[in-house]
């Protein structure tokens, strides 16, 4: 295995300066005749699409690793991430699966989402629901974290009166924080409840100020008010502003910022227990098709027609 | 109030009311927007933060609000359209520069409140230059402002702000008058519809909610003109007027009569249905820690004393006056109790122990902050209501 591929395996994005699409097309058209060949529409086309073995995803270039499918679910996740992303965006479909016979309800996957989106107080894109049923001792008990289940057919978007919620040409239900008003209509409508306000809290709101004496309160604060990047986008919480994304509806959106580079979501990576998985339903060889395809699996209110693109396997 | 309106000099055209006595709405008015103002500069200053409202309940005090004075002012025009314009009771026509004054002002204090009920309010002209028209909540901005429109048309016609020959005058104004029907009933059933299209609140979704707004808001519209018959009728010696009170005493009691039975259809086939997520949300109505403001503020004050007056004392203009008075006010714990107990039902398990902050939480209850805003709104209403009363040609004799 080379030094590349080893690389990939692990991490599934990898620097890999000889093993380029552009390296590639060189050879095959000669320099001169490559400029001329990727300005055309064909030119673009061959750039995404022709060559599978390497890819470019974000700023990093690798090959795409063989399916390994007694690798662990992580690197294979990766591969089919590295896979998925030399499609055009409208060929992917993300869906996301939850094994709740492997959630052991340690709420990381939750944290990490928080840590990943700098989510504020009172926002919350994946809480792990905990259910309970029978009497004692005849008792049951799981754990079920919930996403957004980026609807096919969500019913957030067509009640928004602004547009500021749309599904993305990859099938990702988007906020578009500029264009919302904040009137939450979208948050009734979901059946879910996948949708949170976000208030304008901050983590130090009411903290004393003790100068010396509460340690790492003035970073703790910047912390907070720099920029997340959601949507490949920086929002930062200026003190005494009320900017977006504050007063307004807020969302899973699948890490698309993580996606867009190579990198799977957060609550996936960070999951101790293996439960959750992430990749293209339309790659007969990833991982998440072959889980999609088992008779254990099941939607959140199925009845309602809103199609979710999360999956459980009970 | 009303005996003190009857005019001490009942030869003159003018003024019904004496100045003193309409100047109490203002007087109240400031008062209210005195206490209220705290509240609206926490919310100007600190945005929905200090609201009780929540990610779980998102919607409160201020849409329920929003939705009552909707029901006022839109049944109010149009009950009294078409009982002046299709009915042709003609006695009721005097009233129109009131009921139309009556019913800006309440239009006003309802976009004020959903105003403020925006997490980002400074953007509500978004709703104008990118609207979707698959959201009710666009068709309702949209036909509200269109109301509005027509409102403000036919008041300064009516108020003679426009100055034009009287019978092209009278044609415009039957014209606007036509045209506020539909639009009207369109702005009732939409916000009905608000609810009633949302399928992840079972209690929500059905077709008879946007018709219980109907039926509802003719009940309370029809109250509000009868209240405003009985405070501010010109002469209170005439026969006319106890005609007129007694008329619209009946149909008052009529609406109420409909309202108790589209709530009932709603209510009997929900609990019978036994699906618990809408079983859910009807029992939090029914013996919810607020059921007293359903069966006590609601039913009891609202609707079942209101309909005894009205039917068997619907002829004496104090009494009317008084179960007008009761049913209007009242009617904000319909509203109420629509919009909140259905949020405050949690849509999955455990959701309320996932991630604990006060603002992910299923109990809401309505906080001071969100009553000084109110208070801040009606003040304002006040205020508006009381001068107009005071400097516009509203209580003349318009035949
Ligand atoms: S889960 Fe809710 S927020 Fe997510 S797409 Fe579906 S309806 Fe929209
Ligand atoms: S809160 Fe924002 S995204 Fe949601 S419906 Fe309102 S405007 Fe649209």
């Amino acid at each position: 295995m080379s030094q590349v591929e080893e690389k990939t395996t692990t991490t599934g994005t990898t620097d890999a300066p000889d093993s380029t699409r552009r390296s590639f097309l060189r050879t095959l058209f000669g320099t001169a005749g490559l400029a001329a060949v990727a300005a055309t529409p064909a030119g673009r086309m061959l750039e995404d699409k022709t060559d599978i073995s390497v890819y470019t995803i974000g700023r990093q270039t690798g090959a795409v690793p063989e399916i390994d499918t007694d690798a662990d679910v992580i690197t294979r996740m990766n591969g089919d991430l590295a896979r998925a992303l030399q499609k055009q965006p409208a060929e992917r479909r993300w869906v996301m699966v939850i094994d709740l016979r492997k959630c052991v309800g340690c709420h990381a996957c939750t944290i990490a989402c928080v840590a990943e989106n700098k989510l504020p107080p009172g926002v919350v894109y994946r809480p792990v629901l905990e259910e309970e049923w029978g009497t004692y001792p005849n008792v049951g008990r799981r754990f079920v974290p919930r996403p957004c289940m980026q609807c096919d057919n969500p019913p957030c978007v067509p009640v928004c009166p602004v547009g500021a919620t749309f599904t993305n040409e990859e099938g990702i239900v988007e906020m578009n924080y500029e264009r919302c008003i904040g009137c939450r209509y979208c948050i009734t409508a979901c059946p879910y409840s996948a949708r949170t306000a976000d208030f304008g809290f901050t983590y130090n709101d009411g903290l004393p100020i003790a100068d010396g004496l509460i340690i790492g309160q003035t970073t703790a604060d910047d912390y907070e008010r720099i920029s997340n990047f959601e949507y490949g986008r920086g929002y930062d919480r200026p003190e005494g502003e009320r900017s977006s994304p504050i007063g307004n509806a807020r969302k899973c959106h699948f890490c698309q910022h993580r996606i867009k580079e190579g990198v799977l979501p957060a609550c996936v990576t960070t999951c101790i227990g293996r439960a959750t998985y992430f990749g293209d339903a339309n790659d007969s060889f990833a991982l998440v098709t072959g889980l999609i395809t088992s008779p254990n699996v099941m939607r959140l209110k199925e009845e309602l027609g809103t199609e979710p693109r999360v999956y459980y396997l009970a | 109030m009303a005996d003190t309106t009857i005019d001490a000099r009942p030869k003159k055209r003018r003024i019904q009311f004496t100045w003193r006595n309409t100047d109490i709405f203002w007087v109240i008015g400031v008062v209210l927007l005195l206490i209220g103002s705290i509240g609206l500069y926490q919310r100007m200053t600190q945005g929905l933060a200090p609201t009780a409202l929540g990610s779980y309940v998102p919607w409160g005090l201020w849409v329920g609000f929003y939705d009552y004075l909707v029901w006022l002012e839109v049944g109010s025009l149009l009950v009294f359209t078409t009982l002046v314009y299709l009915v042709s009771f003609k006695r009721l026509a005097q009233l129109k520069p009131l009921v139309l004054f009556t019913g800006f002002t309440v239009l006003l204090m309802a976009l004020l409140i959903v105003l403020l009920d925006l997490g980002q309010a400074t953007r509500f002209w978004h709703v104008i230059i990118y609207p979707t028209f698959s959201s009710m909540i666009t068709w309702m901005v949209w036909l509200h402002i269109l109301y509005m429109f027509i409102l403000v048309a036919e008041l300064a016609l009516v108020l003679g702000i426009v100055k034009m020959n009287e019978a092209r005058a009278a044609k415009i104004l039957k014209l606007l008058a036509y045209l506020s029907l539909p639009i009207g009933l369109g702005l009732i059933i939409v916000s009905g519809s608000v609810f009633g299209v949302v399928a992840a609140r079972p209690l929500w979704n059905t077709s008879s909610l946007p018709l219980m707004f109907l039926v509802s808001s003719l009940a309370a519209g029809s109250g509000l003109i009868l209240l405003l018959a009985v405070l501010f009728w010109p002469d209170k010696k005439s026969t006319d007027y106890v005609e007129v009170v007694t008329r619209l005493s009946r149909i008052t009691a009529w609406f109420l009569l409909a309202g108790i039975f589209s709530a009932s259809v709603i209510g009997f086939t929900t609990l019978y249905g036994g699906n618990p997520s809408r079983t859910a949300a009807m029992q939090l109505i029914l013996t919810g820690p607020f059921w007293w403001s359903f069966w006590i503020v609601h039913v009891l004050l609202g609707v079942f004393i209101p309909i005894l007056l009205l039917f068997f004392r619907g002829h004496q203009p104090k009494w009317a006056g008084i179960a007008a008075f009761l049913s209007v006010v009242t009617f904000v714990a319909v509203t109420l109790n629509v919009v909140i107990p259905v949020l405050a039902t949690p849509e999955l398990e455990g959701l309320a122990t996932a991630f604990v902050h006060a603002k992910l939480n299923f109990d809401y209850v309505p906080n001071l902050m969100e009553w000084q805003t109110i208070l801040f709104v009606f003040g304002l209403g006040g205020v508006i209501y009381g001068l107009g009363l005071r400097w516009l040609p509203i209580l003349e004799k318009k035949n």
